[in-house]
């Protein structure tokens, strides 16, 4: 399930959705136009949406242990060359590890991580008393 | 919902190589059906080599990498090796990032990979 709650402002993207993977392609559409209009070029666009797709990914996998069920709300804003992209959630609230850099290639955990730190400029992981606020930025 | 078709688009044998096409984004909402399929396939046909064509593959996320790379190790196991053909470039920037662009065979089509 996903809604768009409507926003007067073309500068601010807000989706409501479940934590249903199936999920995961319909924001990625959403996102990609939102990218757009903003500006991002192809590359910019692959990496933001990758990063999204991630970490909604793992607030399935790991925020709420699989449940598809569950509320995640995702805002996009874009202000003075700057996309913020806020995910939250009201799972167990606890840090994603990151691994080390050197670690395998061959076990592939941690992907996700590796993708928000290096294709992201800024990421914050804020702890809320029910849950996990993701803050992620990315400059035109 | 959105409607679910099947990853694996078409499969066929020559020797020990297994050749698949891939169709479509993988992500964390179909990616369980190609791993089950794929896990079956290499099973059933007891492959050596596989090559995967991604031609038709323009997103796939960390967990559709974790797919490649299980068959990667099982393969690996058996001296066999996986390669990846016509990737994309949002596929290419993911294996980059995951530091597995070397690790797979990377090669430009089919023709290509028989010959690796």
């Amino acid at each position: 399930m996903m809604s768009k709650p409507a926003s007067t402002d073309p500068r601010v993207l807000r989706l409501r959705i479940t934590s249903d993977p199936a999920n995961l392609a319909p924001v990625r559409r959403e996102m990609e136009a939102f990218c757009i209009a903003c500006g991002f070029d192809e590359i910019a666009r692959g990496d933001i949406i990758l990063c999204i797709n991630e970490a909604l990914a793992n607030i399935t996998r790991h925020a709420y242990d699989g449940a598809t069920d569950r509320p995640v709300h995702l805002e996009a804003r874009f202000e003075e060359g700057v996309l913020r992209v806020t995910i939250r959630d009201w799972g167990c609230g606890k840090v994603p590890v990151e691994r080390l850099p050197a670690r395998d290639p061959l076990d592939p955990g941690g992907v996700g991580m590796v993708c928000l730190r290096e294709l992201m400029d800024d990421v914050t992981f804020t702890r809320q008393p029910d849950g996990m606020l993701l803050t992620m930025e990315r400059r035109l | 919902m959105t409607p679910r078709s099947d990853p694996i688009s078409a499969t066929r044998q020559e020797g020990d190589a297994l050749l698949l096409s891939i169709r479509g984004e993988i992500d964390l909402h179909n990616s369980p059906e190609l791993r089950t399929e794929l896990l079956d396939l290499l099973n059933r046909t007891r492959a050596r080599r596989l090559v995967l064509d991604l031609a038709q593959v323009p997103y796939m996320d960390s967990s559709a990498l974790a797919v490649l790379v299980e068959a990667l190790k099982k393969l690996l196991k058996i001296g066999g090796k996986v390669c990846l053909v016509a990737l994309q470039p949002r596929v290419k920037g993911l294996l980059e990032i995951a530091r597995l662009a070397s690790i797979f065979t990377i090669c430009k089509d089919e023709q290509e990979a028989l010959l690796k």
